[in-house]
């Protein structure tokens, strides 16, 4: 009786014991460990969509096609006058006038499925989808169903210790007057985004644009100034338009791993990867 | 235009159409016409490209897999075509911009059908007055 009474002292001993090792450990696990950073509402939180703020001077939502009445240049960003590029993104745009002259195609990467993203997404030949909140603007183009959010309800770009960079990169908007200006930054520095035919995008991309609703709000208006301190000097200027759709809603449109297998075109030897 | 039936050879200068391209349109040259005249092997009714596979046979009498791609549904749809417009093993004579690299590939022009129906595709514009 006593030897047993001795074993379950000894037994409880050991658990106390355990039990205050463990608790010292999670002790040590959350002093090492920061606090993660404070949640703010999302844009989709009904108590952020109904604040209190001052009406917005248009709403764009609608579906959006490209003006490409100009010609073709509704395929890229790319404006007619290409700043003066960095050494490394000259030589991708020397390769690619190079390939133009052979009869190839240079590094056409949105052809092998990867992201077109922010820029040229805006301006590919399908129409985009934007639906306008108070505290966002959601943008889906048909071309590869990809999204695009430009929030407005007052947050700031991500820490950058934590965003996740993307081909879309973040907006973040404004309202100026009847301007909505947006900024976009934290992209990727992914080598198959592109802002033209040969010319790279890097991580330090941003794009401010400022858009505008004209024409009795069946055109828009979008004044890009892109920096790119990896990949050219200065800022590269640009304005493009949009027209409204309304006899069109967009659909599931995927780059599946089978598609290049029946356009022989992607995969042709006028292609210089 | 060059007609594979026959191997005859002209040249027309086709205006560029923008279309509903996933890729890149200089793998095309659109200063040639290629007459393909073959036999459905297979259409795909689908985005962001419809294709058709089209067995041709060549001046020695050898079929050829040709491979023709068009614009999405949206602007087929809109030019008088449906997902069963055409079928495996319609008689068809398909008018293409062959690549540049000679393969046996090209970007739809026209098809016209057994019947002697003539098919197009609408340019790749939504939002304006011609796009409707």
């Amino acid at each position: 009786m006593i030897r047993s009474a001795s074993r379950r002292v000894a037994g409880a001993l050991v658990l106390v014991a355990g039990l205050a090792i463990g608790a010292a450990q999670l002790a040590a696990q959350s002093q090492a460990q920061p606090a993660p950073p404070e949640s703010p509402l999302s844009a989709l939180a009904p108590a952020n969509i109904s604040k209190s703020r001052p009406a917005a001077p248009f709403n764009l939502t609608g579906n959006w096609f490209i003006d490409n009445s100009p010609g073709i240049q509704g395929w890229l960003f790319g404006p007619a006058t290409i700043p003066k590029l960095k050494p490394e993104a000259q030589e991708h745009r020397d390769a690619y006038l190079q390939a133009i002259k052979e009869g190839k195609v240079y590094r056409d990467d949105i052809g092998q499925c990867w992201p077109a993203g922010v820029p040229i997404i805006m301006t590919r030949v399908w129409p985009i989808a934007m639906i306008q909140l108070p505290t966002a603007i959601y943008m889906i183009s048909e071309f590869m169903n990809s999204m695009r959010v430009v929030y407005l309800d007052g947050r700031s770009h991500t820490d950058p210790d934590i965003v996740v960079r993307t081909f879309n990169g973040e907006s973040v908007g404004r309202w100026e007057g009847d301007t909505l200006v947006v900024e976009t930054k934290n992209f990727t520095n992914d080598p198959h985004h592109w802002v033209d035919q040969g010319v790279p995008a890097s991580d330090e991309l941003r794009i401010m644009e400022r858009i505008r609703m004209i024409n009795n709000g069946q055109t828009l208006e979008i004044a890009m100034t892109l920096t790119d301190s990896k990949n050219w000097e200065g800022e590269w200027k640009g304005v493009r338009r949009w027209n409204r759709v309304n006899d069109h809603d967009i659909g599931e449109v995927e780059c599946l791993p089978d598609l290049n297998e029946h356009l022989q075109s992607t995969s042709s030897k006028v292609h210089v990867r | 235009m060059k007609s594979v039936l026959f191997g005859a050879v002209a040249v027309a200068l086709a205006c560029a159409v923008p279309v509903l391209a996933h890729h890149s349109p200089a793998a095309f040259d659109r200063s040639k016409e290629v007459k393909l005249v073959g036999t459905v092997k297979d259409f795909r009714w689908q985005n962001p490209h419809t294709w058709i596979e089209v067995l041709v046979p060549d001046e020695k009498g050898k079929e050829v897999l040709w491979g023709v791609e068009l614009t999405s549904p949206t602007y087929l749809i809109r030019a008088g075509w449906k997902s069963n417009t055409i079928k495996p093993g319609d008689k068809v004579t398909v008018v293409v911009n062959p690549v540049r690299s000679g393969e046996p590939a090209g970007i739809f022009r026209s098809l016209t059908l057994a019947d002697g129906r003539v098919l197009t595709e609408r340019p790749a514009r939504l939002g304006t007055p011609d796009s409707k």
